[in-house]
């Protein structure tokens, strides 16, 4: 009979390397794929309430998704709020970064200054930028004001309210990726620098041939997960604009509209399909980027 | 390097210290919830409205001196009321006594979430139905067999007017002849033409004290007596529509933008608007405003010159316990004393709310008598249930969804008024 481990101590290996992950492990399970198969499960469903009386109806709720105006302009809504925010914090934090990697005065401050925004609870931070954005008694339209312009209906105009729910992102977001790239900077050798210097390269040459390349794995993990979060948005907006707000047909996400079928309509099982098109759409987008991936990322 | 040492480690025990505080709360919490399984435990009441609570707990204080039996309020705000019950419901942990309202009851009395307080009710000595609204004793009936819950108060609309703003523009106030055309008239002279003061501003995210009364008191309805059918697409319905978006398109209320971000009591209370109908649950709220206390009075809302209708909607929250709440008979005996005449006259002596109760809320008004609160005891004339039926909240949602397109402008009451019926009359008949 063949013996499965060679040795005791490998035994003990194997057994001890799966106790340190169990923790995250069951995590996950319960948490994470539990859900998601109960999910898959419900999209089939019409669900009645406190997850008694669920009638199967097959693709009765896929059907309904398909001609349902108000996800599609909430998938739009929610890519016009990925395009906006990514981009955006992305390279501002970029910038910031390298800033920040040099030998300034005071830089754990600034970088901590910067960080903050990200220790703030969503809900707190949505709450003060939805007073800064009020029409009426908003501190910026009150500045408009003092200087003798018209208020702007900044989070109630339908055609511009997205990019400022974006901005809110940006704002926020900016921290965290601001400290993945400061890691990604500091294992840069600064001999490649020195080396570019002394070959007589500018500042920007410098940034462009060498930060950029060899911070692009780091980049490549931001861009993934940004994507993602930013797909998955819900409390900006559900917390900064309202049932009768003008704006809400083009600013809210897809989970939003998940949120109000699921939990305000008590209709999960068209919830649950609403989030299987979300699981879908970002399942393709991280599929193109891993692909992508080959072609811009530059490994070691 | 010594200093880092130091500031790290106080850092340290800060955050530490935080934590402690914060997980020795939710331990506490945790064993409140685990103590219910004794009968000599405290109940644990939920409300969403926290300008009740004070009142509520003073009532509950008479009730645990008499009985021995304690019992915990927990307010959680509206919006997050009902995902919190349901969550509990699903969870079969449930608060022991809670609120029920009428856009709820049926989901929880089709599930079997209350406990049936039929039998209860009628060895009781304390509750006579008879002495409660109608209609709101049959909101809380499940297919005339089981009472799930006892009306616990009821609320009305009046008209709130500034009257500084009347007196600057040399107008009498709000009478008992008022019709809607004065109303109207009235708006457009309280209105200043640099934008900083306007005569009324409707709600758009509340029906009740919103357009319903208009509907109701010109001769529409929104739901057929029998719930099968939707009524909003009926002439007076769709004139009363048009009735309440004339103020914006002409001028006379802020436009839609400032009504969709700042709530309109907000706006009266910084003294930009001369008017607002509003519910008797905004009273406390409004009477802690000191703008408010000096310029403003109530009046009863304005009658319909056609019909000569004057309509107010009015609601009931009931009191209900959970199905499987660990302690019946004690949830019982607080809902009891809570909804006795004795509970009821205290509610409103207190100022808490108008009670359900016949005869037992005359004293409300009297918790600020700066203003004329009797309006709002007044409007009890002439009545109207809130609509409901049993999916209340998908097509209430949607009307109100689809008309803000009409406040704002971008199709007419009548399409607004079609479509909502349409989808009304869908989702009536799949109940």
């Amino acid at each position: 009979m063949k013996k499965l481990f060679a040795s005791k101590a490998e035994k003990n290996e194997f057994i001890s390397g799966w106790l340190f992950i169990l923790p995250t492990v069951v995590g996950l399970v319960v948490l994470n794929i539990i859900p998601l198969i109960k999910t898959i499960y419900e999209s089939f469903f019409k669900t009645g309430a406190f997850g008694k009386g669920n009638v199967f109806i097959g693709l009765d709720n896929y059907r309904r998704l398909f001609t349902d105006e108000e996800v599609w302009q909430a998938l739009i809504n929610t890519f016009k709020y990925a395009i906006i925010e990514v981009p955006l914090s992305i390279i501002i934090a970029m910038f910031i970064a390298v800033l920040l990697n040099k030998k300034v005065k005071g830089r754990t401050v600034y970088r901590t200054i910067y960080f903050l925004p990200m220790v703030a609870a969503p809900a707190a931070v949505a709450m003060v930028w939805r007073w800064l954005y009020n029409n009426e008694f908003g501190l910026l339209n009150y500045i408009r004001r003092v200087v003798g312009q018209n208020p702007v209906n900044w989070i109630s105009d339908p055609k511009i309210a997205i990019i400022f729910l974006a901005l809110v992102g940006v704002w926020s977001v900016i921290g965290y990726n601001m400290i993945l790239f400061l890691a990604g900077l500091q294992e840069i050798p600064k001999d490649y620098y020195e080396a570019a210097t002394i070959d007589g390269a500018g500042n920007i040459r410098k940034f462009f041939n060498i930060t950029l390349p060899l911070i692009s794995p780091t980049m490549f993990f931001v861009v993934v997960t940004r994507i993602i979060a930013a797909l998955q948005m819900f409390d900006v907006i559900y917390m900064m604009i309202d049932k009768s707000n003008p704006a809400l047909k083009k600013t809210q996400s897809l989970v939003y509209l998940f949120y109000k079928h699921s939990f305000i309509q008590s209709e999960k099982g068209y919830g649950a399909a609403i989030v299987m098109l979300l699981l879908v759409v970002i399942l393709l987008i991280t599929a193109l980027q891993m692909y992508a991936q080959k072609k811009w990322v530059h490994y070691e | 390097m010594r200093i880092k040492k130091i500031l790290s480690m106080t850092l340290l025990v800060t955050i530490m210290l935080t934590f402690a505080a914060c997980g020795g709360k939710n331990t506490a919490d945790r064993t409140v919830k685990d103590n219910n399984s004794g009968s000599n435990d405290k109940l644990v009441v939920a409300i969403w409205d926290k300008n009740q609570l004070n009142g509520l707990e003073e009532i509950i204080d008479g009730f645990t001196k008499e009985t021995g039996i304690e019992a915990d309020i927990q307010v959680t705000p509206w919006d997050q009321y009902w995902t919190m019950l349901e969550a509990g419901a699903t969870g079969g942990q449930l608060p022991d006594v809670f609120w029920m309202h009428s856009n709820e009851i049926a989901k929880y009395a089709e599930y079997e979430m209350l406990l049936d307080l039929t039998d209860r009710i009628n060895s009781s000595d304390k509750i006579d139905l008879s002495k409660y609204p109608k209609d709101i004793v049959d909101l809380y009936n499940w297919n005339n067999e089981k009472q799930y819950a006892v009306p616990k108060d009821i609320d009305t609309i009046a008209l709130w007017y500034n009257k500084t703003m009347f007196d600057e523009a040399g107008l009498a106030y709000p009478n008992e002849d008022w019709t809607w055309d004065d109303f109207k008239e009235a708006a457009k002279k309280l209105t200043k033409s640099d934008g900083s003061q306007y005569g009324y501003a409707l709600n758009p995210g509340n029906n009740q004290d919103g357009w319903y009364n208009m509907i109701y008191s010109m001769g529409g309805a929104v739901i057929s007596d029998d719930k099968k059918t939707s009524k909003m697409d009926d002439t007076n319905t769709i004139k009363a529509i048009e009735f309440a978006a004339s103020f914006i398109k002409e001028g006379y209320s802020p436009n839609y933008e400032v009504l969709s971000e700042n709530s309109v009591d907000s706006l009266f209370k910084s003294g930009k608007i001369a008017m607002v109908i509003l519910g008797s649950w905004m009273v406390n709220d409004f009477m802690s405003n000191d703008y408010v206390k000096t310029n403003a009075d109530v009046a009863l809302l304005p009658k319909d010159a056609f019909t000569g209708r004057r309509i107010s909607l009015y609601n009931g929250l009931g009191w209900a316990a959970s199905a499987n709440t660990k302690n019946p008979d004690n949830a019982w005996k607080l809902i009891e004393y809570l909804c006795s005449k004795e509970g009821q006259q205290k509610q409103a002596d207190l100022g808490v709310t108008m009670s359900a109760y016949e005869g037992t809320s005359d004293n409300w008004k009297n918790l600020y008598p700066e203003v004329n609160l009797q309006a709002y005891l007044d409007m009890k004339e002439n009545i109207v249930i809130r609509p409901y039926s049993k999916s209340t909240v998908i097509w209430e949602n949607y009307a109100t969804e689809k008309l803000v397109d009409v406040w704002r402008g971008i199709i007419t009451a009548e399409e607004a008024c079609k479509s909502i019926a349409s989808r009304m009359n869908e989702l009536l008949k799949q109940e």
